[in-house]
């Protein structure tokens, strides 16, 4: 099992994301995004699944999705919104 | 650092409250080391946008947060100009926070100095925002969103810490323009020396940058997910400057502090009112996403949409005194009353409207 952190832009598009997850069967819950990662307050969904694959990711990117990073001794950005 | 967050975050209350708590040794207004409902205020009425001479002055605390947290966020390369996420909805929630903090006579950050300091009034205003807060979440939770934000120019994120500098060579040239509270004249005429305002400023405003003090998230994030760190800090600033009081009145001829509900600093007792006006804040501030004071830190980092929330907040200082809407220690006012009433009606709307109607 593999640590994710997905953030959003809103903390709805969290609570969906980890109501996906919970379809999905994942490990999920909301949290304050780290500080580590980022300055601007926000919420953030830590989730464990095995390692994600291309089409993994596809499934998961939505319009509400700002980043979503593998924490595992650092980060890893898998995605990150254009700006 | 991030290790250790819940340890820097109660150290930085600490420092907050000890500065705090010093500044008004120093000179400030009881109770008021830091207001930044009441500095935004002093300082619309310091460059003439209302005429309530008690509180004229431009205050270097203001300018110190943002240069501060402009300097940190920049040193650490998240300097990241940005905006556009419903300006004029973020506006309009900024105005009606500062006319329920001037019915309560104070921000979120003052209702915990107003505790250090004895003042039990607050304790109204604490239950007051706490609700206010937990309004805001409600709809958080039902799909209230202001809409994403978007990257801006290094000049659009840039605007208000230059303003910031204008205004510190407003206040140190002091032309006729600049208007100042005649000593003995009002709170306006109360605050430290300039340098040592700033340097408190900039100290908290690094400080605050680097560990996204929030007075709204201590309890916001403890109600959405139990988390307790910043509510450490919360409690940090408190007793810091509580003790930090008792210590100063030990030692001084001054007194810091005073347990009880009536004669207090800048303080009415009108629990009802002081409750309704920090209702209002606690939600507007919670669908704003910070406390007035994390929109000077998130406006030096270069986000235009807590900048466009800063003029809200002046705005409404302006609206509060021209109108009679600002509360005095005697008590709030009619017209005060009827604009808390709005606020909350308005903001609601915002927020059902933001939630359900999009």
């Amino acid at each position: 099992m593999k640590q994710y952190i997905a953030t959003f832009f809103s903390h709805f598009g969290a609570l969906r994301f980890q109501k996906l997850c919970s379809q999905l069967d994942w490990p999920a819950r909301l949290a304050p995004v780290p500080r580590s990662l980022s300055s601007s307050c926000g919420t953030c969904v830590l989730f464990q699944t095995a390692e994600l694959a291309e089409n993994d990711l596809s499934q998961l990117i939505t319009p509400e999705l700002e980043q979503l990073v593998l924490d595992d001794n650092g980060y890893t950005f898998l995605y990150t919104v254009e700006e | 650092m991030m290790k250790n967050e819940r340890t820097i975050i109660i150290a930085t209350g600490v420092v907050v409250g000890l500065i705090a708590s010093l500044l008004v040794y120093f000179g400030n207004p009881a109770n008021m080391g830091y207001c930044i409902a009441c500095f935004l205020r002093d300082t619309a009425c310091g460059v003439g946008l209302h005429s309530a001479k008690a509180v004229q002055y431009i205050r270097p605390e203001i300018i110190g947060l943002i240069l501060g947290a402009f300097g940190a966020a920049y040193a650490h390369g998240e300097f990241a100009p940005k905006g556009g996420s419903s300006p004029l909805t973020r506006f309009t929630l900024g105005f009606f926070a500062m006319i329920g903090c001037l019915m309560f006579l104070g921000c979120p950050f003052r209702m915990l100095l107003r505790l250090a300091g004895g003042d039990l009034n607050a304790l109204f205003g604490l239950v007051g925002f706490a609700g206010g807060i937990y309004a805001g979440i409600f709809f958080l939770n039902r799909g209230y969103s202001l809409k994403r934000s978007y990257k801006m120019t290094t000049l659009e994120g840039s605007i208000l810490p230059f303003a910031a500098i204008i205004l510190l060579a407003l206040l140190v040239a002091a032309p006729a323009f600049i208007h100042f509270t005649k000593a003995g004249g009002g709170p306006g005429a109360k605050h430290a020396a300039i340098a040592i305002s700033l340097l408190a400023g900039l100290a908290v405003g690094s400080l605050s940058q680097r560990t996204r003090f929030c007075m709204v998230a201590g309890i916001r994030d403890f109600i959405l997910f139990r988390e307790t760190k910043m509510l450490w800090g919360f409690v940090a600033v408190t007793v810091a400057a509580l003790l930090c009081n008792i210590t100063l009145s030990a030692v001084t001829s001054a007194s810091f502090f005073k347990l009880g509900f009536f004669g207090q600093p800048i303080a009415h007792t009108d629990g009802l009112w002081n409750a309704l006006g920090l209702f209002l804040a606690g939600f507007a501030c919670v669908l704003l996403g910070g406390c007035p004071m994390r929109q000077l830190i998130l406006a030096g980092e270069g986000n235009s949409d807590s900048s466009i929330t800063i003029l809200g907040l002046i705005a409404g200082a302006g609206f509060a005194h021209n109108f009679g809407l600002a509360s005095s220690g005697a008590g709030p006012t009619a017209n005060g009353q009827i604009a808390v009433v709005i606020g909350i009606l308005v903001v609601t709307l915002i927020a059902y409207m933001n939630t359900y109607k999009k």
